[in-house]
């Protein structure tokens, strides 16, 4: 109990006189949420400021994956297994859920692998997983490929948009002082990349998601800052090992090949995406249904792009919480339970 | 989704276990941990069990805290 008094006391006392605030971007939307939820912006003084970051694989998948994923459902008449939080991300014309009121067909499902079971179960439906997420995700998807091709499916494949973090840090390197790493994704990843990013002049903590993890780790950012050094700290011990999850990593490598990817808000980043590879076309969506090439067009209201690189605060944009609530949302960010203008909207918070 | 859920393990069977997430049972896939054994504490994440945890959180806090001085 002492350290968490310890580590209140050095987030409350932080105090700079030079005018300028600390900078600490949550990279991880649930982060973003949870910090919100235990109330701990409300310890936070004048000089430290939060922004929240791309960490949400729903807010930074791009608007044409929406539209590849209806055109799936109701032109080519597959199956589409999605996490829930797709269903209502808006498309170009339509969501998921207005294809679904045209007579799509989709399934929400909790894994990847459930979707492999449903199309197990029904041979004479074409199940089309929807797969996107960091890398705490992509090993559950690679795992479905997998088993999926163990057992000789012809009904299965994914449409993916896998993403990876490395070249998103360094992408918005000048974005903060210091990252509040996922700590999920340094589960899989390990913290080597994190370390080496210091050489770079990149600092960051790797943070848990209990309120005594979130303390500490904005307390030994704020300590580790005043240093004047880059640094790492893993403060998320119990969970996140240097090494990672060998087995997840060696999946991934023998399922998936780096490929350069388009993140909604900052565009296509080099080499930050996941796509499957030769030995597993069968299972490429959009190799077996022939997808055209898709640009999809957000909403030019939306300023999701700013707010996934910190630019801006959902509540600087113009329709948020007018045209834009989460019963109604006219961007990615609003919809999902990580999102950060649902997380604003959720709490109330205007500035 | 991609909020983890820690669980203990009750048992083992294969490629699979079963995990008790506050009272809740659910099958998860134990492909990606080795060794994993009936009482060890998991993250799991999209129905995959990814890490082993080693403690629980005020031991690591104290530990990180004390680490600082
Ligand atoms: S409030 Fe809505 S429209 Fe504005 S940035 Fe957020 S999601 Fe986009």
């Amino acid at each position: 109990m002492d350290s968490i008094n310890n580590a209140k006391e050095i987030i409350s006392s932080y105090n700079r006189t030079d005018g300028k605030k600390l900078r600490i971007m949550e990279v991880c939307g649930t982060h973003t949420h949870e910090i919100f939820r235990l109330g701990i912006r409300k310890l936070l003084p004048e000089s430290v400021e939060l922004i929240s970051g791309p960490g949400c694989p729903v807010c930074v998948t791009p608007v044409g994956f929406i539209d590849e994923a209806v055109m799936l459902a109701l032109d080519k008449g597959a199956t589409v297994c999605t996490f829930g939080d797709l269903i209502r991300v808006p498309g170009t014309e339509q969501s998921l859920a207005g294809a679904r009121s045209k007579g799509a067909k989709l399934k929400t499902v909790y894994s990847p692998l459930d979707a492999v079971t449903y199309a197990e179960e029904r041979p004479e439906e074409q199940v089309v997983f929807l797969a996107v997420g960091f890398e705490t995700t992509t090993p559950s998807a690679c795992l479905a490929v997998k088993k999926a091709k163990a057992a000789n499916l012809k009904n299965f494949s994914v449409l993916g948009a896998n993403k990876t973090m490395p070249n998103a840090y360094k992408a918005l390197k000048n974005s903060a002082d210091a990252f509040l790493y996922p700590g999920h994704v340094n589960a899989i990843t390990g913290t080597k990349l994190c370390e080496d990013m210091t050489k770079q002049g990149v600092s960051g903590v790797v943070a848990g998601f209990t309120a005594a993890e979130l303390l500490t780790a904005l307390a030994v950012t704020i300590e580790l800052s005043q240093k004047g050094e880059p640094f790492f700290r893993n403060c998320y011990t119990r969970v996140v090992k240097p090494e990672g999850n060998p087995a997840a990593l060696k999946l991934m490598d023998k399922v998936m090949t780096p490929c350069d990817s388009e993140w909604r808000g900052l565009g296509v980043i080099p080499m930050s995406g996941m796509v499957l590879k030769d030995e597993y076309a069968d299972f490429d969506a959009r190799k077996k249904f022939g997808l055209p090439k898709i640009t999809g067009k957000p909403n030019p209201a939306c300023r999701c792009g700013d707010v996934l690189q910190g630019k801006c605060k959902p509540c600087d944009c113009k329709v948020f919480g007018k045209g834009c609530t989460p019963m109604h949302p006219i961007g990615a960010c609003m919809v999902s339970n990580e999102g950060a203008c649902s997380a604003y909207y959720q709490y109330g918070l205007e500035g | 989704m991609c909020v983890g859920l820690s669980a203990k393990v009750v048992s083992v069977d294969d490629d699979t276990a079963v995990i008790d997430a506050g009272g809740a049972k659910r099958k998860v896939s134990a492909d990606l941990i080795e060794d994993l054994e009936p009482g060890d504490y998991v993250m799991v994440h999209a129905g995959v069990a990814i890490a082993k945890i080693t403690s629980d959180d005020a031991a690591e806090t104290d530990e990180i805290m004390e680490g600082l001085n």
